[in-house]
């Protein structure tokens, strides 16, 4: 396996061919934030909180460190007042859906930040139910029981997570989505995982 | 029935089928429907008792258009369009069926079905009318096609007339930009309407 | 006999046999049956022409063609008659009996028909007429000679020949390096250049290669895309099979937005017809090139149109882009190498192939070679589709070729690219359309759509519509994007409204620079543009909807009242009558009173004056109850 040297936040760190900028820190003991990371289940990519400074060939440029790939003499910075600012507006955008209302690692990462969840509030909110669609619980369900017991519908600030009744025996009360949700949204697994039914979202009662 | 938008108050007369909400035709705001109102609206929803269509032979249905398009998990898109093309919409038994012949997790079909704008999972109108909302038809008068439809059915967009003769649904861009503003209603190709020649067309649809 | 061709030879042969086995017939009648016609009427042109000959007898002696688009939407239907190549325009059924029995006649074309060239003479040749004279129109002028759901049609005039010279003479690095002198760069909006892409995926390791043909064209105003693959199918996928030579891809796929039934039911047909004739299949043409394609149709999401949702598209899953860091040329449908091309990219290859890449490098500019199509629409006299080379600039686009601004009205804007480019205000009109001028005017070329507006456009209100567009198509999956143009279009909406404040504008500069930095796809990266754009060139429009709560344009309906110019009204009641609300009253000799309070600004009263007395006002104290909108 072909091994390389890069740079994270001044150090000198090794990397292996194959792994991203997340897994080399993180191998390194360097602390990049995520929320809707985790190396139980497939990539996603959306909360793009991760992001840090590559510089590479002289180009700088902001990536998400969960994606790129590492690569030999790349230069990495995690975090720049550039990058807190940048992760602390995310914070606040990614809010609006969630409303106020957090715990687990969003809240921590809020308080760390020093992000204001309500800062868009008076002009905009979505469903205000903890949630901030990263799709780990989605996925996370789908893998332990093919069918899933909840998932995806709509598309954009539409997207909610809803069950499906129809598909409640499945659910295996395996707390896989209450472990892995970054918003303490899901306080316990199932059989009941606290989303409204697909008929229920999809008619507009909820 | 006349409803009041609870935001901008506007007052309409709505004759849709939705039995939870209507879209104000003046800020496309979701209006909840007072229950329990003297009309009986038809059930919008496929998941709720007592459709008006009855549909047997979902295995067959589906196994042909499985024969038509392949069984591969890549063709999950296309055999759904297939599918709605003969039966009108996606009812749940035959997003059930899907699942279980193509073997795509049944939450992954609810969720391509609810993502793709094409799909409809609830029964549409006799008629389905799309008014194309693209910049050509913009700037050449489309906003005034729609609000003129939707004065004159009582609905607004998404939504089927309560005697099921129309549905209303906004697209972006036909491609037939040069002829703005532009209408289909079901295969037939409408140009450079206007609300002056909306009654005309309407009254050849049955 | 098997229809398949063995060679190139046999398809030589098979050209030379068509093109003198063209049947009895004397004349040739060719009805544009692209979308647009269709839309103005051509369907019930040919029902009424195939009566006539029924009738009379004539089916021996006129040949009836069902052809593409030649571009000039505005004055569609469009029927040519050959011999002579005399097109006439905006005809009508009750023309058609003329038209064929002057035509057998071989008496003088019917003028009334005809274009007009700038001094009112009637044109028997399209480029008599400035809209045609400037353009160089290399893709689509095959699509009045051809029709499309017949080969051979495609074949008489030396279609694939360029697969067959390259699958025999050239080997791939030959068809490469073509490519890479011809400057072609992607006709899909990156402008990426095409020779590096294919180059990657030929590197790329991984068996089987695919390459496909995004014909999803999301842009609201483009349809170029559509008139090439309803006009000239084969050309596409000759252009498709010489790059899957050149890279080593065996297998294809079409992907066809859903709002284009006639495009997917004629690329299926010109599919089936390759496949008889063995163009599709094991070992084309007797080498040992096999290919094969399949089509799919889109499902209403203008992002499944960016290159790595397309191919999440084709997998059969939700339309969300992967992350870019790992190009779609590398890990593309099933993990294998991908090379996603616009359709207007793979029609441009077999004209290089045969007339080489230099010959192509001449045209347009230096950086940005060739010709390209754009849509030139919205408020302009001469809408449709015009070919042009690279280097023209937007003032010719708009008053030479375009005839300038419809019904008199003045020039505001022409946007440019999509939703993903900008409003290019008067001052900028001499920019000459590349790739890289529009980029650094702060739009892009994109696909090449033009929309012209006049002056009843509302830049605040236009940035508006472009950004809740990107909310509804947003996939969703990012937070800077999905929720970015959430708090956007509530913020836009609130400015439209009279609502707004200065510090708003302070959160659209923030919160438009989070989303061009942090977004997973140029969806999110791209959505500030016309924002950015429209605040960069009419930032007085701003200024006024924010602090002064007017709208210049007379357009965002929280700032206008509708009133009657007492002067001018006639008392004619029109006003009345048209108004559906009620709003509009008059009293017989009384000018005529429109409540403010019940007016919903529908527009109907102006539209009904004939005597200018309604006209829209801003700045007026505006009664409460209609300036509530959303949250």
């Amino acid at each position: 396996m072909k091994m390389f040297d890069m740079e994270i936040d001044g150090r000198a760190v090794r990397g292996r061919e194959g792994q991203t900028v997340l897994e080399v820190a993180r191998d390194a003991g360097i602390e990049i934030p995520t929320l809707c990371y985790s190396d139980e289940t497939e990539h996603i990519g959306g909360c793009r909180i991760c992001s840090v400074q590559v510089e590479t060939n002289g180009r700088k440029s902001i990536v998400t460190s969960c994606s790129y790939p590492a690569d030999e003499g790349l230069k990495v910075t995690t975090n720049s007042p550039k990058i807190r600012k940048m992760r602390r507006t995310i914070l606040e955008l990614a809010a609006v859906n969630s409303g106020p209302d957090v715990a687990g690692d969003f809240f921590s990462l809020a308080r760390e930040y020093g992000a204001d969840l309500t800062r868009f509030s008076s002009i905009v909110s979505g469903e205000m139910r903890s949630c901030i669609l990263c799709g780990l619980c989605v996925n996370k369900c789908r893998e332990a029981t093919h069918d899933g017991a909840i998932g995806f519908v709509g598309r954009g600030v539409h997207k909610r997570v809803v069950r499906f009744p129809e598909k409640a025996q499945t659910c295996a009360n395996c707390n896989y989505c209450n472990n892995i949700c970054p918003t303490g949204r899901i306080k316990q697994g199932g059989p009941d995982p606290p989303f409204p039914t697909v008929d229920d979202v999809l008619s507009g009662r909820a | 029935m006349k409803l009041e938008c609870s935001h901008c108050h506007y007052v309409w007369d709505y004759r849709g089928e939705n039995r939870f909400y209507a879209t104000c035709p003046q800020c496309r705001y979701k209006v909840k429907v007072p229950q329990g109102s003297a009309e009986k609206a038809r059930p919008a929803q496929a998941t709720l008792t007592k459709e008006p269509v009855k549909l047997r032979g979902t295995a067959a249905i589906v196994g042909r258009f499985l024969d038509r398009h392949g069984h591969d998990k890549e063709a999950l898109i296309q055999v759904l369009l297939g599918i709605q093309g003969s039966v009108g919409w996606l009812p749940q038994e035959m997003i059930t069926e899907v699942s279980r012949q193509m073997e795509v997790p049944y939450s992954q079909v609810y969720q391509v079905a609810t993502f793709y704008k094409a799909f409809s999972l609830a029964p549409r109108g006799k008629h389905l009318i799309k008014v194309c909302n693209g910049t050509s038809c913009n700037v050449r008068g489309a906003q005034k096609v729609i609000e003129g439809l939707e004065r004159k059915l009582g609905i607004g967009r998404d939504e089927t007339t309560l005697d099921g003769r129309f549905s209303l649904e906004t697209v972006n861009c036909i491609g037939c930009c040069a002829m703005g503003p532009m209408i289909t209603i079901d295969d037939e190709y409408f140009g450079k309407m206007t609300p002056a020649n909306l009654d005309g067309i309407l009254g050849r649809f049955r | 006999m098997s229809a398949k061709i063995g060679s190139p030879k046999e398809l030589e042969k098979l050209r030379k046999e068509i093109e003198g086995n063209k049947g009895p017939y004397r004349i040739i009648v060719s009805v544009c049956s692209s979308t647009g016609c269709v839309a103005l009427g051509s369907k019930t042109i040919l029902k009424t022409l195939r009566e006539k000959l029924a009738a009379e007898g004539l089916e021996k002696d006129v040949e009836v063609k069902e052809t593409g688009c030649l571009g000039f939407c505005e004055k569609g239907p469009r029927v040519t008659v050959y011999p002579g190549g005399i097109s006439y325009f905006q005809v009508m059924p009750e023309d058609v009996s003329e038209i064929v029995d002057g035509a057998l006649r071989g008496g003088k074309p019917l003028e009334r028909l005809l274009l007009k060239d700038e001094k009112g003479k009637p044109a028997k040749r399209l480029e008599e007429i400035p809209f045609y004279r400037l353009q160089h129109r290399l893709l689509l002028s095959d699509n009045e000679k051809i029709d499309p759901r017949k080969i051979g049609d495609y074949i008489s005039i030396g279609g694939y020949s360029a697969l067959a010279k390259v699958l025999i003479e050239w080997t791939p690095e030959q068809v490469l390096g073509e490519v890479k002198r011809s400057g072609l760069r992607g006709r899909g909006g990156g402008g990426f250049p095409t020779w590096r892409k294919w180059e990657s995926t030929r590197d790329a390791p991984g068996s089987p290669k695919y390459v496909i043909v995004n014909c999803d064209e999301g842009d609201p105003g483009a349809f170029m895309d559509r008139s090439m693959m309803e006009g000239n199918p084969h050309k596409v996928l000759e252009g498709l099979m010489i790059g899957a030579y050149a890279m080593g891809a065996s297998k294809g796929y079409i992907y066809i937005r859903e709002e284009y039934p006639i495009a997917f039911s004629n690329v299926k047909a010109a599919i089936e017809q390759a496949r008889e004739y063995g163009l599709i299949g094991e070992g084309i043409l007797g080498s040992s090139f096999s290919f094969d394609v399949k089509v799919h149709s889109g499902a209403g999401a203008f992002v499944s149109g960016e290159s790595s949702a397309l191919v999440e598209a084709i997998e059969g899953r939700v339309g969300e882009p992967r992350p870019k860091y790992v190009h779609i040329a590398e890990k593309g449908i099933n993990g294998k190498p991908t090379c996603l091309n616009n359709v207007k990219t793979w029609a441009s290859v077999p004209m290089i192939v045969l007339n080489g890449g230099e010959w192509f490098s001449k045209v347009g500019t230096e950086r940005s070679t060739g010709t390209t199509i754009f849509s030139l629409v919205g408020n302009v006299n001469n809408t449709g589709l015009v070919e042009v080379p690279m280097g023209i600039t937007l003032r010719e686009m708009v008053y030479k070729i375009g005839g300038g601004v419809r019904g008199g009205k003045g020039f505001k804007a022409v946007q440019t690219g999509g939703p993903s480019g900008g409003f290019i205000p008067e001052s900028q009109l001499d920019l000459k359309v590349d790739f890289d001028a529009l980029t650094e005017a702060g739009s892009m070329m994109g696909s090449g759509s033009m929309v012209v507006m006049n002056d009843d456009a509302c830049m605040v209100d236009a940035a508006r519509y472009f950004v809740d567009f990107l909310l509804e198509e947003s996939c969703g999956k990012c937070v800077p994007c999905r929720e970015g143009l959430r708090v956007l279009s509530a913020t836009l909406g609130r400015i439209c409204e009279g609502r707004g404040e200065p510090s708003d504008l302070d959160t659209v500069r923030e919160v438009t620079d989070l989303m061009k930095t942090a977004s997973l796809c140029s969806l999110g990266k791209t959505a500030a543009n016309p924002v950015l754009t429209s605040m960069r060139y009419f930032p007085d429009e701003w200024t006024a909807h924010v602090e002064d709560k007017i709208c210049p344009a007379k357009k965002c309906k929280a700032l206008i009242r509708y009133e009657v110019d007492a002067g001018k009204c006639k008392s004619c009641g029109l006003c009345a009558k048209g108004c559906p609300v009620g709003a509009a009253t008059w009293e017989k000799k009384q000018p005529a009173v429109i409540d403010a309070v019940k007016c919903i600004k529908c527009g109907e009263c102006l539209d009904a004056c004939k005597f200018g007395a309604v006209t829209k006002v801003s700045g007026l104290q505006v009664p409460a109850k209609s300036v509530r909108g959303r949250r």
